[in-house]
């Protein structure tokens, strides 16, 4: 009892600390990749001290929505990152439910952030909601179906034993099914966490932003906490994809000295992943909005051609 | 020294798979590409993949006329092909986007459901003691063939029409490698010289539609009957 809560203690901690690391490093990568300085990595602690000591503005439209969206997708997406094997293979609240919960947790982040940005009675709020829920909505089937084919391999949906498989069998990554599943979660990870084909996590220019378009009346520590959960979702659809696909190093608890080599071997996949990810930010361009719908029309074809190729090998 | 499992002939199945897998997953991006110079690369990329295909066969079956295959696809398709098409493609100054004749996510489902035909139809090759890749690739390359087809009707321009056919020999390249362990080396020689033939002599084609109707739409090429 008292090492489950510890290991959710720590697995808290880690969630907190090294998510605005990830958003610092995939910035200083991609200005050094322009050949910009770049803020330094440690700026998304900066910006979160700073907003955390600001006062709050709340406008006069808004209902208690508003007051209560930073906390519920803060703690919810909080809620999902425990659910996920990051360190060692057991999730510590692994019990509590599988990936479909992790997915529908981060839902209901995403469900009260659009309401909020309509709550705000902005017409740029309502204008990211929608363009959210758009895309969200064609991302969602396609994360199912890649998900769906990676919890057949494992003969369950819970995400330790997901890791469990995926770390029993060495070359299971080379399987055409795991690598469809792999190229579609890729896909929807882009689209997810907002970044450049589909999103520009950087910019406030009105006509193509989408999460910054909701966020736009917040201020202050909501907005600090709302930055905050951004960048935990992020890390969090990170660590999934890594750990669901390539489990290296993934440790058997989180206690003595296997924890550090765990960590050391999660630090070196994400900055792997955000090596690649800051190369595709750097050679694409923000695609239109009509034809987002395109790209994850690939990646709802790659995660159905995942799921049926399990069953046809 | 190489390790055990790279000599495992097994372990050189799974790399064929994964690689046909790759270039399945190259062919639908094709379908959904809008840019005429990253189709032309990603049609560069998928022949390197089908090069690599080739070298892994060659070296698990120890057939080393293959090799010959693997690098005059290299050369023919990776490096050749899409030299003669980008230049093509800065003289004839293109800049408009590909605008296929069913919406582009939709194609990209009908790809998937063509993918799904292929395997239906390998699956009736697939013999379990018969030599051969497997019915893995074979699926994978009546895939590309179904898909090519698709691609070279839904498209109106002539020259993503070329890029279209190019991709359906992929499939027949892949095909033949996958059930005979390679043709003869005078068939694969009369192959590889025919494509390079044949894309120059579209590619000349090609330009004089442009030239004579002003545009590359095929479509056009009616106002030859009145």
């Amino acid at each position: 009892m008292i090492e489950r809560l510890m290991e959710n203690a720590a697995q808290f901690l880690l969630l907190l600390v090294l998510s605005p690391l990830v958003t610092g490093v995939i910035r200083t990568l991609k200005a050094r990749l322009q050949t910009r300085r770049g803020p330094g990595i440690l700026q998304p602690y900066r910006d979160l001290r700073k907003l955390f000591s600001k006062g709050i503005v709340i406008p006069e439209t808004a209902s208690w929505i508003f007051t209560a969206t930073p906390w519920v997708v803060f703690f919810s997406t909080i809620l999902a990152g425990l659910m996920i094997p990051m360190v060692a293979a057991e999730a510590p609240l692994g019990l509590f439910g599988g990936v479909l919960a992790v997915i529908y947790l981060l839902g209901l982040g995403r469900f009260f952030l659009a309401l909020s940005g309509m709550d705000s009675g902005s017409s740029f709020g309502g204008l990211g909601s929608s363009r959210e829920m758009t895309i969200s909505a064609l991302a969602e089937p396609a994360m199912m179906l890649a998900i769906f084919t990676v919890a057949i391999g494992a003969g369950s949906t819970g995400l330790t034993e997901i890791a469990g498989a995926a770390i029993g069998q060495n070359w299971r990554f080379l399987a055409p099914s795991q690598m469809f599943a792999f190229a579609a979660l890729s896909l929807v990870l882009i689209a997810e966490t907002g970044r450049i084909p589909v999103d520009n996590p950087d910019t406030h220019l009105e006509l193509t932003m989408i999460h910054e378009a909701m966020i736009l009346e917040y201020s202050g520590p909501y907005l600090a906490l709302l930055e905050w959960a951004a960048s935990i979702k992020q890390l969090v659809l990170m660590t999934l994809l890594i750990n669901c696909f390539w489990p290296f190093g993934l440790q058997p608890t989180w206690f003595g000295f296997g924890a550090v080599e765990g960590i050391c071997w999660l630090l070196a996949k994400l900055l792997l992943l955000s090596c690649a990810i800051v190369l595709l930010e750097t050679v694409n361009a923000k695609m239109r909005l009509f034809r987002v719908p395109e790209m994850l029309a690939v990646a709802f074809t790659l995660g159905s051609l995942a799921l049926i190729s399990t069953f046809l090998f | 020294m190489l390790m055990m499992p790279v000599l495992d002939l097994q372990f050189g199945e799974r790399i064929v798979t994964l690689m046909a897998a790759l270039v399945l997953v190259l062919q639908i991006a094709m379908v959904s590409q809008r840019w005429i110079v990253l189709h032309i690369r990603i049609f560069a990329v998928q022949s390197l993949f089908l090069a690599m295909i080739a070298a892994t066969i060659a070296w698990y079956n120890h057939a080393p006329h293959i090799y010959i295959a693997a690098v005059l696809t290299l050369v023919v398709k990776v490096i050749l092909v899409p030299i003669l098409f980008e230049r093509l493609v800065t003289r004839m100054e293109i800049h408009e986007e590909i605008e296929p004749i069913v919406n582009v996510p939709l194609s990209v489902l009908i790809a998937g459901g063509l993918t799904l035909v292929g395997y239906v139809v390998a699956e009736s090759f697939y013999r379990p003691d018969a030599p051969g890749v497997g019915h893995n690739a074979l699926a994978v390359a009546i895939s590309l063939f179904l898909i090519g087809f698709f691609t070279m009707i839904n498209r109106r321009k002539a020259l993503t029409q070329v890029l279209a056919l190019l991709s359906l020999e992929n499939g027949l390249f892949l095909a033949a490698i996958s059930l005979t362990y390679g043709m003869p080396l005078i068939v694969e020689l009369g192959i590889l010289f025919d494509v390079l033939v044949a894309a120059m002599v579209l590619g000349i084609l090609v330009y004089r539609i442009r030239e004579t109707f002003e545009s590359m739409d095929v479509s056009r090429l009616r106002r030859l009957r009145g």
